[in-house]
This record gives structure tokens, sequence and C-alpha cells, in this order.
């Protein structure tokens, strides 16, 4: 299956302080996209999520590694005509309009005639419900709007990456639930989405693939179930003892396995063995301390 | 060039929908005004004072544009972020700073053109003979503009907005005041004094090189060859400094 992105060994430090001191951000990052996948992008504020995302776009210059797009391709003009990026709390051109906006982004973009563009830019203002506001000036649109009309400029050149940063902070459940689902259908599409997010409930929801970084490091890339059954979870082991129903509570497999080979040998009738579901917020947080690369 | 030409034509816009150019565009015409008024003061004289004043008005319309707007040109879109969305386009840094420039310059020809039809308006008004010589002069405004401009973004490249308009309208006050310096330089006894001058007069583009208001009011014709060599100059200065401020902008981490 085609590599949409590649991240290898990706280093990056910067300089802070009166006497400048470099302080390493990104200390060798490895994973990569399928095409297709919806991949969900985590860690804790300050793991690098923002700097990575950013080498990935050529904002920012890295210092050692190699960042590859579409089966082995250097950042260019050609492969930048593929992405498409939406920044973490954007700030928009405010005295244009939603249409002048993404005209704007929609002849920057090239490789559409003039129909061509008029047509995407209303098939995009309808798709993020907005047609209505297209003659209002950014300015006047709210926070919400101003997200979609962000992902709207993220897709107008139809893009087969499409990387968002931390799309659905601030907004509201409505705003979480459209957001989601245009992901979604980008993914039925064919397009690769890569997005960073805190809102681990939604995460877990809306991605088959994650990337979790911690101090510049990937501690964890692979599928969400992966990820779910590889944290041990809390057991609950229901018998009957003496005519009488009890629970045993028991920490992951290896544990559980040794209680019931030993109720089986007391001769004890398990009634029911219960497997607490972890969230990926229990996941995310036991993996983040384990701290430990397991993928 | 097409990113270019679309990153212009949306600075123009942004320029235009922005408050300082109609603030701007109140003091030149304010200025213009004034000269009307002031020209009634000198019955001989009226047309010449008012031909000087409108087009000190311009200048100086033109020389604020270049500097105070220019030095946030750049530095705005990387305040407000917008900057991200544009370079993960097919848009070279280059491209950037140069559609910026573009997008300015526009909008300074723009404000020149407009606030000349108002002065051919008022020296027509006062019986003066319109010639070749006041396009001439305003001209020279849009090449000193040119050069301002190049200057202003070289600076916004690696500092603070404030301290690009220091060093900027330094620039323009040094440039208007080199031949005074060679003049003191030349009567000079101190050798460092006269170093000091030849390597500022180097450095420094001499912006009265544009300045031709002196024809208009003597209604002498600007020579041709001074007009061209002004304009190879002008370009030249301006060519420079975009592709050292592209340099050190495609230098730049967007943390």
């Amino acid at each position: 299956m085609e590599k949409v992105l590649e991240v290898i060994e990706l280093k990056k430090s910067y300089k802070k302080g009166f006497i400048p001191k470099s302080h390493d951000v990104l200390k060798g990052l490895n994973f990569s996209l399928k095409k297709g996948s919806i991949t969900g992008f985590l860690g804790a504020n300050g793991a690098g999520k923002t700097t990575t995302m950013k080498c990935i776009l050529g904002l920012t210059f890295f210092k050692e590694g190699q960042i590859l797009f579409f089966d082995g391709q250097s950042l260019s003009g050609d492969v930048k005509r593929r992405i498409g990026f939406l920044p973490e709390r954007p700030y928009f051109y405010e005295y244009l309009t939603g249409y002048e906006f993404l005209r704007f982004y929609g002849e920057l973009s090239g490789g559409m005639s003039r129909s061509q563009l008029n047509g995407r830019i209303a098939e995009l203002l309808a798709r993020v419900d907005l047609s209505h506001a297209k003659d209002v000036k950014l300015r006047n649109y709210s926070k919400g709007m101003l997200q979609k009309i962000g992902l709207a400029q993220a897709l107008i050149h139809r893009p087969d990456l499409v990387i968002l940063d931390e799309p659905k902070a601030g907004l509201d459940p409505d705003g979480r639930y459209y957001i989601s689902e245009i992901i979604r259908e980008l993914a039925s599409q064919g397009t690769t989405v890569f997005f960073s997010s805190h809102l681990l409930h939604d995460a877990e929801k809306l991605c088959e693939n994650l990337v979790i970084i911690k101090s510049g490091l990937v501690i964890f890339e692979g599928e969400t179930k992966q990820l779910l059954s590889e944290v041990d979870p809390e057991v609950e082991i229901i018998f009957r003892e003496n005519g009488q129903l009890k629970t045993k509570t028991v920490m992951g497999e290896a544990e559980l396995q040794v209680q019931l080979s030993d109720l089986v040998r007391k001769g004890v009738s398990v009634h029911e063995v219960r497997r607490k579901q972890i969230s990926l917020e229990e996941a995310f947080v036991e993996m983040a301390l384990r701290g430990e690369k397991t993928s | 060039m097409r990113e270019v030409w679309v990153i212009g034509k949306n600075t123009y816009k942004e320029i235009l929908r922005d408050r300082i150019l109609y603030g701007l565009l109140v003091f030149a015409l304010l200025l213009i005004g004034v000269s009307l008024a002031l020209g009634e003061l000198s019955f001989a004289e009226q047309t010449r004072i008012s031909a000087n004043f409108g087009l000190t008005g311009i200048h100086l319309s033109a020389v604020i544009l270049s500097i105070f707007v220019g030095s946030t040109l750049v530095s705005r879109e990387i305040d407000k972020k917008t900057i991200l969305t544009l370079l993960v386009r097919p848009v070279s840094r280059v491209q950037f700073v140069a559609g910026k420039a573009l997008g300015l310059s526009l909008v300074i020809a723009t404000l020149v053109s407009g606030l000349a039809l108002v002065l051919v308006a008022v020296l027509s008004y006062l019986g003066m003979e319109l010639n070749l010589i006041l396009a001439g002069a305003l001209i020279g405004v849009l090449f000193e503009s040119l050069v301002l401009l190049g200057i202003t973004l070289f600076f916004s490249s690696f500092t603070t907005p404030m301290m690009t308009v220091v060093f900027s309208a330094s620039l323009f006050l040094i440039g208007h005041w080199l031949g005074s310096l060679r003049f003191f330089a030349e009567k000079s006894q101190s050798l460092e004094f006269s170093v000091m001058s030849q390597v500022v007069t180097a450095i420094v583009p001499d912006l009265e090189n544009f300045n031709w208001r002196e024809y208009v009011i003597y209604a002498d014709p600007i020579p041709l060859s001074q007009v061209l060599w002004a304009g190879v100059n002008a370009f030249a200065w301006f060519g420079l400094l975009i592709v050292l401020t592209a340099f050190i902008f495609g230098r730049r981490d967007f943390a």
C-alpha cells in the first residue's frame, strides 16, 4: 500500500534563553501514514506535535532525518499541491469574505480554471454549511464558522493528504461532530487524514490509527484497537463459593490467568469474567506514564 | 509568476480595506488644500507654491505608506499566522516576499495617481499650464517609494516593526542629505569623517536622485536620460533589497 507520508529519524532543536542553549524538541521521530487512513497524532502539550507538523510542511527546518511523501518524494511545489493544512487556532484574512477567502487559496493552489474554482467554492461552502455567509467578511464569523472555512481552504484543491492541527479545539459538540463527519467522508474518498487532538474521546471514535509521542519520541504507532488491547485493563471475576456469589478484581491478563487457575483448582465455579472497557484516555495516560516504546 | 500576482492582488485588497490608507488620504488632501490657501497669500507665485506644496503632500504620503505599511507587511502575516496557510501552498518564500511588495507598490501607485488627479485639478483651477514635468516629478515619487519599500522590507525581515520604521526613516533622512554629507566631507580635514562619508554614500541610496519638484516649480523639462537612469537605479536597488529580504526570510523558522 502507498505510503503517503514517512517520517524517518526526525530531529529538531531550538535555541532558547538569553545565552542561547539548544533544546531538543524532536529526538528521532519515526512513523508513516497509509493511504486513505485517519491517523490521530496524540501527545501532551509540548510533546512536539505542532513542531512535527511544521517540519512536515516545510515551515520549520529540521537538523536531521528525512520526510518523504507519496512513496518517497521530498517536499516540493508538486507535493504541496497534494497537501492541505489547517493550523491550530487559525487567524485568517478578516477583511475578505468567505467566498474571496476560498478563491484566494484556490488561485494560489492552481490547477483549476475560473469556472472549476467557482464550482469547487460553491460545493465546499455548501459542505461546511456556510453558503449563507459567503459574502460576509471573516471578521464577522464566529469561531466555529472560522474553523469550518479554515477546513474548506485546506480542501479547496482536493488534496490527497490533509494535515489538521487541533481541528476541533474550542468547538461546541455540534461543530466537533461536523468536523468528524467531514474527516470520515474524506477518508472514504481515499484522502489520508492526519490530525492532532487533545480530545481523546473524539480521536478514539474517529481514528483507526494513532501515533502517540512523548518528549519528542514516538511511544506508540499502530491501530487504535491494538493500543486499547495492549494496555492491561481491570477484569472482574464473578464466582460462586459456598453458595454465595463473590467478585474479585484483577489487573491485566497475566494475573487473570493465575487467579482463574487458582479458582478452578479449588473447585470453585466461575460465573462470569467481566472485562472493563478501557477508554483511549485511560490507555493514553497509561502509555504516557509507561513512557516506553511499545510499537 | 501567477503566485506573485495572486499574493499581490490580495495584499492590494488588504491595504485598500485598511483604515490607515484613508487617514493618509485625508492628510494628503489637507496638504493639497493648504497649498491652495498658501498660494492665495502670494499673487505672483501662487501656482508654484501650490504645486510645490501639493507635490510635497503626495511625496510624504507615499513615503509614509512605504515605511509604515511596509514595516508590518510581512510581520503581520507572521504574527497572525496567516503565513502558515500560505507557505504550505506551492508558493516559495521569494514569491511570497515579491507578492507582498507588488501589492504595496500597486497601492502606492494608486494613491499617487489619485492624489495627482486632485493636484492637477487644483493647479488647472489656478490656471497653471499642465505639462509632462509634473508627471515626471510624480514618477520620481514612485521611484523613491519603491526604494524605500525595498529598504523597509529588508529591515522587517530581521527586526521588529518599530525598529524597521526607525531604521527606514533614518535612511530616508540620510538618503536626502547625501549631497550635504559629500559637501562637508570634501571640506573636512578629518580622514575618518571622509572615509565614513564615502562608506555611507556607497551603501545608502541617494534619494535626491528622484526629487524633481524644482523642475516643476521652475517649469524646466526633466531630461529623459535622467528619468531613465533614475528608473534603472530605483529598480536595481529594489531588486537587490528584495533578493536580500527573500534570502533572510528563506532561512526563517515559523515556530
